[in-house]
């Protein structure tokens, strides 16, 4: 397969989640997601947060959780290993059933296809495990064919009562 | 000259209204619950630092509700990139009040905290955007200043000069944490949601 193969196009990315009923985004900008980032913030029916740590993205997408809107989170795989007390509390004990969307930050080219944990890089290949180990639900998008696990992610978030994360391998295409 | 944690939050339970959210975290925790019970509190617990981060998107999905935010001030610090946030979004609902008692762990071990007395929590919510910022230091200063800010529109910013309590002590020993302790803010979430006409 081509590198280009592995990069989701955005729009489908975007349409996907709308479709989900997401009407904000509570986000610390991430690296892998800036196409996806740059057609939520652009579309007028979102409301986009731009959050200083990932722990206030958190936070603040659980108070518009309860607060009736529909909240999705955008944070980069070291983001979310930085913030895994908040999503403890948030995600498990409140049983706030966010789904985050989360980029393979320096996820090397040789990976791609490959299994995540056979990455040289930590903070590609611990975190699938590390959600694991906190039995949140994880679903690994590695090309367009994935797409439908997304929204198997929300219906898991919301069956089980916890937050659910879906994994982008690569960076989303600016189509 | 300084206020008491007790005296704060009642003065602070007699300025809410019927539609006023609470969201509260260490010292003010037990003390708002007992004096102003209802399904509008939630509880940021154990999670030291979050309620301004519920507070400010409660705030957004609730803008024809005041929303109320009783922090503490290393919990406030331990998140204070949050700040930044609630100038970004300028909600005009919000009231965001950190209770200075210059201690971690007040009335356990009464740690010191970071910054230290000279802090100037004001100055850093000033310069993030809040609308007003306010700094009290006794009982009648809260009284005459803090039931204006509910009426106007923010987001505003309150600091409040706290006495600290008395830390445990041989004699009087470190409770259990009891296990509601971990399902506790869910708990509020689900009823809040409730009183709100959430539906999920």
């Amino acid at each position: 397969m081509a590198i280009t193969d592995y990069a989701i196009p955005a729009s489908r990315l975007h349409r996907a989640f709308r479709d989900q009923g997401i009407d904000a985004v509570t986000t610390v900008p991430d690296l892998i997601q800036f196409a996806l980032h740059d057609a939520l913030k652009r579309d007028e029916g979102v409301k986009y947060i731009e959050c200083a740590a990932e722990n206030q993205a958190l936070t603040t997408a659980m108070g518009l959780y309860v607060g009736g809107m529909s909240p999705m989170v955008m944070m980069q795989n070291q983001g979310l290993l930085n913030c895994l007390n908040t999503l403890r509390s948030v995600g498990i004990d409140a049983q706030i059933p966010l789904v985050l969307c989360v980029g393979a930050f320096g996820r090397e080219f040789a990976n791609l296809g490959q299994p995540l944990a056979d990455s040289s890089r930590a903070c590609v290949s611990l975190v699938e495990p590390v959600m694991a180990a906190m039995e949140l639900p994880f679903f690994h998008l590695e090309t367009e064919a994935d797409l439908p696990k997304l929204e198997d992610a929300f219906d898991t978030a919301k069956t089980k009562q916890r937050a659910a994360i879906v994994h982008l391998g690569f960076y989303p295409s600016w189509t | 000259m300084s206020i008491h944690t007790l005296e704060a939050c009642f003065v602070i339970s007699k300025m809410r209204r019927d539609n006023t959210i609470i969201v509260h975290t260490m010292s003010a925790m037990p003390l708002i619950s007992a004096l102003t019970p209802s399904p509008l509190n939630i509880a940021s617990v154990p999670l030291m630092g979050g309620a301004s981060g519920i507070g400010l998107g409660l705030a957004i999905a609730q803008p024809d509700r005041k929303v109320v935010v009783l922090d503490g001030d290393a919990s406030l610090l331990m998140e204070l990139g949050g700040m930044a946030q609630i100038g970004d979004q300028a909600p005009a609902n919000l009231i965001h009040i950190v209770f200075n008692n210059g201690t971690q762990f007040q009335g356990i071990a009464n740690l010191d905290r970071p910054g230290g007395a000279n802090f100037d929590f004001c100055a850093v919510a000033k310069a993030s955007g809040y609308a007003t910022t306010n700094r009290f230091t006794s009982v009648p200063e809260l009284v005459a200043g803090g039931p204006d800010l509910i009426g106007s529109a923010g987001p505003h910013f309150v600091e409040l000069e706290v006495s600290a309590a008395p830390k445990f002590t041989r004699e009087s020993p470190q409770p259990e944490m009891p296990a509601m302790q971990f399902g506790r803010m869910g708990a509020e979430a689900r009823a809040m949601m409730e009183a709100l006409g959430v539906s999920k």
